[in-house]
């Protein structure tokens, strides 16, 4: 136990039930992969892949250069990085999600001409 | 336990005798201050000070909010049909019905998003429109301490997507909608009643329900049981004045302010 916080292994993420990633840059390194090849396939114009290419960008840069766990948490400032990586899952299942929707495509349905006026037409 | 609470028994009694002190509930004083605002009101335009009320935050967040709003519209232009700001500092997203999942897994899943908590899903009933149902779905971002509203609209007879396998809050919220408005959500597991009895018939939150219902409950003598029965009234009014004499939509409500959605061939030009 005292052996394994002098070598700096984290115990805890101080979250309950989100259980401690041993290997996290490894694993964020093959998510934003996936994602990187899931945006691929969205086309070049989609104003959701340019943002979404522009976060992972940012974001696998400084997992990359980070040296420390504690360094890229508060680099990226959003969680802890157990927490960075479902991010990142629920961004891949988005995006793998989005071939299928489609949402860059123009408007499918106008609505109604009184529809969104509020007080509502008698 | 108990020498804390002697402790603290002391100070109680000073805070109570604080609030007794000033008479707050002599008879006239309240009357007079009323109707002091009432004519500050009338000659002034009534600007909020009370300390109390909350007051839209309108020079941090609506900003970030409608920029926000134009962000979501600019990545989903193919659902999202209006995007506005109301009470100052609350976005609401106006969509499509087709785009029910797309949003909600949109707004749950995206790195700038993250609004992981589905608080409530509400129904709305406007008879006057040609898709007389709203329903509208209030999220809430832990991440970012900041909350959103998606609306979209139906018929009695169109289904909408259930946003069941989004948001697993969501099951008992639509059984709720089900129940009280008769719309119908495709895809749920268990679409049944939630709120009203069992062997009820409508869907009491309709504007053509009517206010006593259909049938009556009672207790009878003679079959010594509650007896159910179809509703008869004393009198037969046929005569209804159904406006009431309040003001329905009070002039003080500011209408809400729409955010401009970016137009679709603008990212095309500029390539």
């Amino acid at each position: 136990m005292s052996g394994a916080v002098k070598a700096g292994v984290r115990l805890t993420t101080g979250l309950t039930g989100l259980k401690v990633n041993h290997n996290p840059k490894h694993t964020l390194g093959v998510l934003y992969g996936k994602l990187t090849r899931a945006l691929n396939k969205l086309p070049q114009d989609s104003a959701y892949r340019k943002h979404t290419e522009a976060i992972i960008k940012q974001r696998s840069a400084i997992v990359a250069q980070g040296a420390t766990i504690e360094e890229i948490e508060q680099k990226i400032n959003c969680g802890v990085i157990e927490e960075i990586i479902i991010q990142a899952e629920n961004e891949l299942q988005l995006a793998r999600n989005f071939n299928n929707w489609k949402p860059w495509e123009p408007l499918v349905e106008k609505p109604a001409p009184n529809q969104w006026t509020w007080p509502p037409t008698k | 336990m108990v020498p804390s609470f002697c402790r603290n028994f002391p100070r109680l009694g000073q805070a109570v005798k604080i609030l007794s002190g000033p008479s707050i509930y002599n008879g006239a004083t309240p009357r007079v201050s009323w109707q002091l605002v009432r004519q500050m009101s009338d000659k002034t335009p009534h600007v909020e000070t009370r300390p109390t009320v909350r007051k839209p935050d309108c020079y941090v967040s609506a900003p970030m909010l409608s920029e926000f709003g134009g962000y979501v519209a600019e990545c989903l232009p193919k659902y999202v049909q209006k995007v506005q700001l109301t009470s100052g500092d609350e976005l609401e997203i106006l969509i499509a019905p087709e785009g029910v999942i797309p949003v909600l897994s949109f707004l749950k899943d995206h790195h700038t998003a993250q609004f992981v908590n589905l608080v409530d899903i509400a129904g709305v009933d406007i008879p006057s429109r040609a898709n007389r149902f709203e329903v509208v779905y209030n999220l809430l971002s832990l991440r970012y301490n900041s909350r959103i509203r998606v609306k979209t609209y139906t018929d009695e007879l169109t289904p909408i997507d259930s946003a069941n396998e989004v948001f697993k809050a969501a099951n008992w919220y639509e059984r709720e909608i089900w129940d009280m408005y008769g719309v119908f959500f495709a895809g749920h597991p268990d679409l049944r009643r939630i709120l009203t009895d069992y062997g009820f018939e409508g869907h009491p939150f309709r504007k053509d329900f009517p206010l006593t219902g259909y049938v009556e409950v009672r207790y009878d003598d003679e079959r010594k049981r509650v007896v159910c029965e179809p509703l008869e009234l004393a009198q037969e009014f046929r005569k209804f004045d159904l406006s009431t004499p309040w003001e329905q939509f009070p002039n003080f409500k500011d209408a809400s302010s729409e955010v401009p959605i970016a137009k679709e061939d603008a990212p095309k030009e500029k390539k």
